[in-house]
């Protein structure tokens, strides 16, 4: 050591004795020497200070309100440099620490490590432990996305049936009678603030008395003794390498720590379950009927916390020590089947077939997988809106989720639609390709390509997958596909013997000359393409394609206008029946100007029997919005919007893209 | 060197007399509240929730004509105002029931989808006999009892909302007869419905 760094030590050592301390620190006797065995208390400290400084940081870009929590950590997770990798580490390091903190308390226990004169420490110890759980239950909910409300909410509940205190401590807890910005604040409070100062204010005692007790060393010892500097540190530092090692591995493993779609008190989260290392108390839940609970809740949990902390003063005879043995390996064992099972209850309809037998197991099963899938396919739109150039409105991202048709839209569609229209994809349209759940929503908010199936079981009106498209416009011009389950030949329809049935079919007639039905053919394409751009669902074609077809609409259009008289047989044309633009009258077919476009669709829904539409010819159809005062309507325009919007793939698309399909 | 540190840690007694008395109240006295009053203050802001009041809006939810007369559950949003500390939140959903109409009745009964067990959002599948809970399998019959009485994890059934039914006549002569009800939250994991104060 150089004289200017030796000196400089020297007057610091002057004014605070910082020699001895470090002495003090470092030279601690290891008796029988260093194993690794002594690591898991070590490895708990470090644990924790990784989570003091991954917390700090992830402090400085939190923001606790529920206009703004899911948002900030949404922008840690997927916007700033790094966020990914600093949610992470936190969100796992918390999932080892629970693990670290079983393996050291299992140890302490199994070597009777708690005797005298260390029975206050071990006291501090389980202290400890209940505040790591306390850390991990308010970190769980501040993401405010759907499954830590859910999660927090089911929690808060049961501890409102306390008896007598319940409902009191539930509102001190979420600052008020219902969850909000105060149950955010607070939670932050506790997890940030009183309950790191709580455990620093056991643990720097519970490391005091360690060293004043000296390391509990296991017989027999394994050799000589040994200083815990640099022998025993060394161990402690490649153990907590280790920890590191797995949770980076699970941070990159798992992508990211999960963030579902943020919270919404009106919308239920099916999927709503506590963090793994709480299932086994979820589901020891399930056991308790009724008022029983209290048993579930409270009572036992509380008599075992109790007994933990008792456990020095039973382990002071032999036989109070296998007590206590027998009590941590019921425990664990306990926890352990209870996770297991559980898991195995969630995950029923993955591994089992169905019978008639176990259909009640298996059917909630397979709602909880639904939900959970749902509850990806929600969170990853989400995330792509929040991400898109129009960013998160002031409002919050629900509002993002709450106008977006490519979400709204499947929800409104099956309360209100699907009771008569199914919602499949037609046959002839079936893609070659399979997709897998996941790659087939992103696939569909990508593309405007509305992939969602709503299956109605009997529908009684056509199939309205790809209203409005090109499809839809030829479907109507051919005489196989007009008559087919998915257009006028759906059950009981009375158009299936239509006038406009006959007339396609007639216009098609057998007994045209190869030239008449080639122009035949060629005049309904014209006029489809024409219904097709005017409708505008062209968003998936390519903008030269389109300038293209633009020709051909003209012309198409010339032909809808009574041009079609020309070319038929029957001298008839679309304007025989229906009106377009200023040709043709109302009151027979539906008006063919802005045929399937948005507004047309709006205007349809809301009162279909109006004299622009069926009139009078309407088939069963209910007016959702006949009425100009909304009080009497059924529905609100902006649900109707939501629904066309949904119904003509038309939504946000979270990145610009090569379209799949440019015909 | 040595001595002087003894000499130091010396402990020295003090004489009783009433003045050292009062010196000694009036420290304890005054460093007390110092410390008490902040302290004071943040307890009473922290339990400030405490005074708060669960309120019971009344809600229109339907029309009756969206409820046909054939004893399947419908499921309905709870629109209202929702004022959350500083944010008031026009219109917003904050539930949701479930109404039922059996054949021949007049009116719907309502069904609160809160789980009275702890509170998760009861489901119901169109066609399903059974409402069902996701959190703990709890499964009520379409009035609301639970399905396996007792043994279900459910204190008690599904609570019921009271209903009201209002004829409204808009501008343009027409009739319409909206379903109100009165949005009562409940406590959860008891046998008898307690309102949430
Ligand atoms: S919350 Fe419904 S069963 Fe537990």
């Amino acid at each position: 050591m150089s004289s200017h760094l030796r000196s400089l030590v020297d007057w610091l050592d002057d004014r605070t004795g910082v020699r001895s301390l470090l002495h003090e620190a470092l030279y601690e006797r290891v008796p029988g020497g260093a194993r690794w065995r002594y690591v898991w208390g070590s490895t708990l400290v470090i644990a924790f200070v990784a989570q003091m400084i991954t917390g700090t940081f992830l402090w400085m870009a939190y923001s606790p309100s529920t206009q703004t929590a899911w948002e900030s950590v949404f922008y840690i997770q997927y916007e700033m440099p790094g966020g990914w990798l600093l949610r992470g580490l936190h969100h796992y390091m918390a999932h080892a620490m629970v693990v670290l903190l079983a393996i050291h308390f299992a140890q302490v226990v199994w070597d009777g490590a708690y005797r005298a004169p260390r029975e206050l420490n071990f006291v501090i110890g389980v202290a400890l432990m209940l505040v790591v759980f306390g850390l991990s239950l308010t970190g769980y909910l501040l993401p405010w996305d759907q499954k830590g409300y859910w999660a927090t909410s089911v929690g808060t509940n049961l501890a409102s049936q306390a008896p007598i205190v319940g409902p009191e401590v539930k509102k001190l807890a979420i600052g008020g009678v219902d969850y909000g910005h105060h149950t955010l604040t607070r939670f932050l409070a506790l997890h940030a603030g009183v309950l790191p100062g709580l455990l620093i204010a056991l643990l720097v005692p519970h490391i005091a008395l360690f060293r004043r007790h000296g390391l509990h060393a296991t017989e027999p010892l394994k050799g000589p003794d040994a200083m815990f500097w640099p022998d025993q540190l060394l161990k402690d530092s490649v153990a907590a390498l280790g920890v590191l090692a797995a949770v980076l591995a699970l941070t990159i493993y798992s992508g990211e720590a999960e963030l579902t779609a943020p919270a919404d008190p009106a919308t239920p989260y099916n999927a709503a379950r506590p963090e793994w290392y709480f299932l086994f108390l979820f589901q020891f839940l399930k056991w308790f009927p009724g008022e029983l609970e209290v048993w579930g809740a409270f009572v036992i949990p509380g008599a075992v916390v109790t007994l933990l902390f008792l456990m020095p003063w039973i382990g002071r005879s032999r036989g109070g020590h296998l007590f206590n043995v027998g009590l941590l390996v019921v425990l664990l064992g306990g926890i352990i089947l209870l996770t297991a099972q559980a898991i195995r209850d969630d995950y029923f309809a993955t591994w089992y077939e169905r019978t008639e037998a176990n259909s009640d197991k298996y059917d909630a099963s397979q709602a909880f997988l639904d939900a959970k899938q749902e509850a990806e396919h929600e969170a990853e739109r989400v995330i792509a809106l929040a991400q898109s150039p129009e960013k998160i409105p002031p409002t919050g991202a629900l509002t993002l989720m709450a106008e977006d048709p490519f979400l709204q839209g499947p929800k409104l569609f099956t309360q209100h639609c699907a009771g008569c229209h199914t919602h499949e994809v037609d046959g002839r349209h079936k893609f070659d390709i399979e997709f897998d759940p996941k790659e087939f929503s992103r696939t569909a908010q990508n593309f405007g390509l509305n992939l969602v199936e709503i299956i109605s079981p009997k529908p009684t009106a056509p199939n309205l997958w790809g209203v409005g498209d090109k499809l839809w416009m030829q479907s109507f011009m051919s005489p196989q596909l007009i008559t087919d389950r998915n257009h006028f030949g759906y059950e009981n329809s009375p158009f299936a013997q239509g006038e406009m049935v006959s007339f396609i079919q007639e216009a098609h007639g057998e007994e045209l000359s190869e030239e008449e039905r080639k122009a035949v053919d060629e005049a309904f394409a014209s006029i489809s393409i024409a219904l097709w751009l005017d409708a505008g669902t062209t968003r998936l074609v390519h903008p030269d394609g389109l300038k293209e077809l633009e020709e051909q609409a003209t012309r198409g259009r010339e032909l809808i206008a009574g041009g079609l008289a020309e070319v038929l047989e029957s001298g008839m044309s679309c304007i025989d029946c229906h009106k377009y633009h200023d040709e043709g009258e109302l009151g027979s077919a539906p008006d063919l100007t802005g045929y399937m476009s948005r507004e047309w669709m709006i205007e349809f829904i809301r009162n279909p029997a109006s004299e622009r539409f069926y009139g009078e010819y309407n088939d069963r159809m209910p007016a959702f919005a006949p009425h100009d005062d909304p009080r009497m309507n059924q529905l609100d325009d902006k649900a109707i919007g939501l629904i066309v919007d949904w119904l003509r793939g038309d939504w946000v698309m979270p990145e610009t893209v090569e379209a799949p399909l440019s015909d | 060197m040595k001595e002087a540190k003894t000499a130091r840690t010396e402990i020295k007694t003090v004489s009783w007399n009433r003045r050292t008395f009062f010196e000694m109240l009036a420290a304890v006295v005054a460093g007390g509240v110092a410390i008490a009053t902040p302290l004071v203050a943040g307890v009473v802001t922290f339990l400030s929730p405490l005074l708060k009041k669960n309120t019971s809006p009344k809600v229109r939810v339907a029309l009756l004509s969206q409820i046909p007369d054939d004893g399947m559950p419908r499921s309905f949003p709870i629109v209202a105002d929702h004022v959350d500390a500083w944010t008031k939140y026009p219109e917003q959903r904050i539930g949701s029931v479930y109404l039922v109409r059996n054949k021949g009745e007049a009116e719907p009964i309502a069904l609160t989808a809160k789980c009275p067990h702890a509170g998760c959002f009861i489901g119901y599948k169109p066609g399903d006999d059974l409402f069902r809970c996701p959190c703990h399998t709890s499964a009520f019959k379409l009035d609301g009892s639970r399905e396996r009485g007792d043994a279900e994890v459910a204190p008690r059934g599904m609570d019921r909302l009271p209903v009201e039914l209002r004829s409204v006549a808009s501008a343009d002569d027409n009739e319409a007869v909206e379903v109100w009800i009165e949005f009562i939250d409940f406590q959860t994991g008891h046998k008898e419905a307690i309102r949430t104060a």
